[in-house]
């Protein structure tokens, strides 16, 4: 039988750290602009996709540039960076190329419904609404908040990935590295999730009221994820 | 989902209770049988796994029908996302820990986060979905059950060091994530509409697990433990078998099928 | 690895990743996948019944990550059980991939159309026919160009995950990126190309969409002729952008040379990412000095 208390005792620090990589991924998708369906009818403002799918496009896509680098180098701050990196120019990028449909396709401008200025730019934003939408297209403010949305998840599932690879193991380098991804991929969805659930599907950034409601998502997500943590580190260490 | 949540339950021909039977008790005793068997019979009995993991997501599709009717403020697949997110968690840690009890223990576990999740859900964020907390321990359950399924299909058992050298390094539990995770999700997803019915439902269901089968089938020519044929070829039968029942059930049920055709004409004063 | 090399293949890389991008969109503008579906499924409900592929596969990101994830699986087993040669089994592996697809697609028009019975939506067999084809063969093109970036980034690059779970993970981001930015231009614009250019699309008219074409009903297959002149398009772009501008910052700042050359790497990506925001800026202003207002401004600024 395994030592459990031991293996935790052990790994206390990568508990931590993956229980806060899972905080920092539930609060990420708060800042992630996502109108769902009617974004994608240009009716709502932020990008015409589900928040769990866009942020774990773009969390996955952080993990995928974190996993190279933690290939290379041990330095958690590089590591957690280059996350952060990947992640933000995935979602960057899809922002971007979004704005362009949105503008030249559709033929609207970029614009708040929740908010009468955008806080940056103090651009006018009402006025800019067309008749019985919610907004549409991704005004500045929804932009940076992507970024910053995209940049904590990859963080957040660095430093998950991070953690679960560095936990103290009898396993081999491919075992553990196969592991350690799908755990890292599993607690990514959930942690994905859970925050949709709170905002209700839809969100237009850190300027949007529903922002608040981000408490009672980090509150499940922590108790989530510190459950699984305890659960991968006692199934990667007791190996 | 626009169209989806009628926010009131959906009428069941099976009671869920059955299906939650039928799911545990078809999916545990599959992954055992499917390991003592193979050990001490043939490996061709490997398939049963595929079995297990069918029963676990008929189960699964039922328990995500009964939830996403309710209508959850995102898209229905989020809900699976969650389930086998939390799945392959559970079932890593109770096989990584339990050994021969391994099976029982990831599924107690899955059970006790989807339970938690689910209670979170309800009392923290306030979702307010009266069966949200049973739903998340069966989808989770559900989820953790098909994905040792699906394992024990690919190397015969369902012992650690075997599914982590044949398909975890290997990366082919991605596979096992996302085969396992549409047939318990797509089949709701895919009868969206007023006029679903369960029985349609959970026969689109079994035709998904069937694909999910296959694939542990192919998956199962790189191991020892595992004989593919059988896998392959019984999941190919239930796939046409399920696939003919759900084109019965679907002209049973449509306003009309028809080969080539214009538009339905206008009736009863409609504009 | 020689910096030459790392460029090259990142190319190939980019380029293979712009036509997965590009063939995803229009897979899901034939079968009407993700968020626009909304609006197909409706309309019967607002007594407009059609002939437009109603399919959904649990959102776009899980069912590209599907095709990543079978495709990726059957090419590894190919590869360790026989010893195939890597570009026919991606090849079978794609073929796979599709045609799994294709019984996905089936089974989610007939469903969907089968659950609107009361709104008298028909199930037309000749539109199965016709499109579901048409989607395997994109299915099969977007599984060819992410498996051959998954396996450039295992083989070449030396990526410590697995093919099948780089192929998996690769869907997932082809399809948020697909639903995030072509699926627009199909859900608001050719969706609703009987409102004017640019007025917006008013909730009132939701489901009210367009369902005849230039000759006779319109259907999927139209919907993707139209979609392929903008949305494929920049959908192959911004994957082919995001695949490219992740592994170009780290070919060009090596960080196994070193923690400053990391370092460098991410401070390159955070460059590009302020550089997108400057550009967003810009289309942000241009659109509002040339459309204008919608409204009036009655309240002093």
């Amino acid at each position: 039988m395994i030592d459990i208390a031991g293996i935790l005792i052990d790994n206390i620090l990568f508990v931590a750290l993956i229980t806060l990589g899972g905080v920092l991924i539930s609060w990420s998708v708060h800042f992630v602009p996502v109108g769902g369906a009617p974004a994608a009818m240009a009716q709502a403002t932020g990008i015409g996709t589900g928040t769990v799918q866009l942020a774990a496009g773009a969390g996955l896509t952080g993990l995928v540039t974190a996993g190279a680098m933690i290939n290379v180098t041990d330095s958690l701050p590089l590591i957690l960076a280059s996350g952060a990196v990947g992640a933000m120019i995935m979602i960057s990028v899809t922002m971007i190329v979004g704005t362009w449909v949105y503008t030249y396709g559709v033929g609207v401008p970029p614009a708040s419904a929740k908010v009468d200025y955008d806080p940056i730019t103090k651009d006018r934003q009402d006025i800019y609404v067309s008749q019985g939408t919610e907004g549409h297209g991704l005004p500045t403010v929804s932009f940076v908040s992507g970024v910053i949305g995209g940049g904590l998840g990859g963080i957040g599932g660095a430093m998950v990935y991070y953690s679960l690879v560095n936990i103290t193991t009898g396993l081999s380098a491919t075992n553990l590295m196969g592991l350690a991804s799908i755990f890292a991929v599993g607690i990514f969805f959930v942690n994905a999730v859970i925050p949709s659930y709170n905002i209700g599907g839809t969100i237009e950034g850190f300027h949007d009221p529903k922002f608040k409601r981000w408490p009672k998502a980090v509150i499940t997500s922590f108790i989530v994820t510190f459950m699984c943590s305890i659960v991968g580190v006692i199934a990667i260490g007791g190996l | 989902m626009s169209a989806g949540g009628s926010g009131g339950g959906a009428p069941e021909a099976i009671p869920q209770n059955k299906l939650i039977a039928f799911g545990v008790i078809a999916g545990l005793v599959g992954v055992y049988l499917s390991h003592y068997l193979v050990a001490y019979v043939s490996t061709a009995f490997s398939f049963i796994g595929g079995l297990a993991a069918i029963c676990a997501i008929v189960w699964g599709a039922a328990a995500v029908r009964r939830v996403a009717s309710y209508g959850l403020g995102t898209g229905v697949p989020s809900i699976g996302m969650l389930a086998l997110g939390m799945g392959v968690v559970a079932s890593m840690f109770g096989l990584a820990v339990g050994g021969i009890a391994g099976p029982i223990i990831a599924l107690l576990s899955a059970a006790i986060i989807g339970l938690v999740i689910g209670v979170l859900a309800n009392r923290v964020i306030g979702m307010g979905l009266p069966i949200m907390e049973q739903s998340m321990t069966e989808i989770a359950s559900a989820g953790c059950l098909t994905i040792l399924g699906l394992s024990a299909s690919m190397t015969g058992t369902f012992l650690f060091d075997a599914v982590l050298n044949n398909v975890v390094a290997t990366g082919y539990i991605a596979v096992i994530f996302i085969a396992g995770g549409l047939a318990i999700l797509h089949p709701f997803n895919a009868n969206l509409g007023p006029d679903e019915k369960q029985d349609r439902t959970l026969m689109t269901a079994v035709e998904k697990g069937a694909i999910a089968m296959i694939i542990a089938g192919i998956v199962s020519i790189t191991t020892d433990g595992a004989a593919s044929a059988p896998t392959i070829l019984i999941g190919l039968f239930i796939w046409y078998m399920a696939f003919e029942q759900y084109r019965k059930y679907v002209d049973r049920d449509a306003y009309d099928v028809v080969g080539v055709g214009l538009l339905p004409t206008e009736e009863e004063g409609s504009e | 690895m020689e910096p030459l090399m790392g460029m090259g293949v990142l190319a190939i890389i980019g380029a293979a990743a712009t036509i997965a991008g590009a063939s995803e969109d229009l897979e899901s503008d034939v079968g009407s996948q993700s968020n626009p579906n909304s609006q197909v499924q409706l309309a019967p409900q607002m007594n407009y019944p059609h002939r437009i592929f109603n399919k959904a596969i649990s959102g776009e990101p899980p069912s590209n990550a599907m095709l990543g994830a079978v495709g990726g699986t059957v090419t590894s087993v190919l590869m360790n059980a026989y010893g195939l040669s890597v570009v026919f089994a991606i090849a079978a592996g794609a073929l796979v991939a599709a045609l799994i697809h294709g019984t996905y697609c089936t089974s989610a028009y007939m469903g969907r159309s089968a659950s609107q019975k009361r709104f008298r939506q028909p199930i037309y067999l000749d539109i199965i026919r016709s499109h579901v084809p048409v989607m395997m063969g994109f299915a099969y093109i977007t599984t060819f160009c992410i498996l051959v970036v998954s396996y450039l980034m295992t083989a070449v690059l030396a990526h410590p995950f697995p093919l099948p779970l780089l192929a998996f993970i690769w869907g997932i981001t082809v399809g948020a990126i697909g639903s995030s930015t072509g699926d627009v231009h199909y859900g608001a614009e050719r969706e609703f190309q009987n409102v004017e250019f640019g007025s917006g699309l008013n909730a009132a008219n939701s489901g009210n969409i367009v369902r005849k074409a230039e000759s006779g009903l319109r259907n999927g297959i139209d919907n993707s002729w139209f979609c392929a002149k903008f949305g494929g398009p920049v959908t192959g772009i911004a994957f082919g952008m995001t695949v490219f501008l992740s592994g170009w910052i780290t070919a060009v700042f090596d960080p196994s040379t070193g923690t400053t050359a990391g370092w460098l790497s991410v401070i390159a990506g955070a460059i590009i990412v302020l550089a997108l925001i400057i550009w967003n800026r810009r289309i942000e202003v241009a659109a509002r000095n040339t459309y204008g207002p919608y409204k009036e401004d009655e309240v002093e600024a």
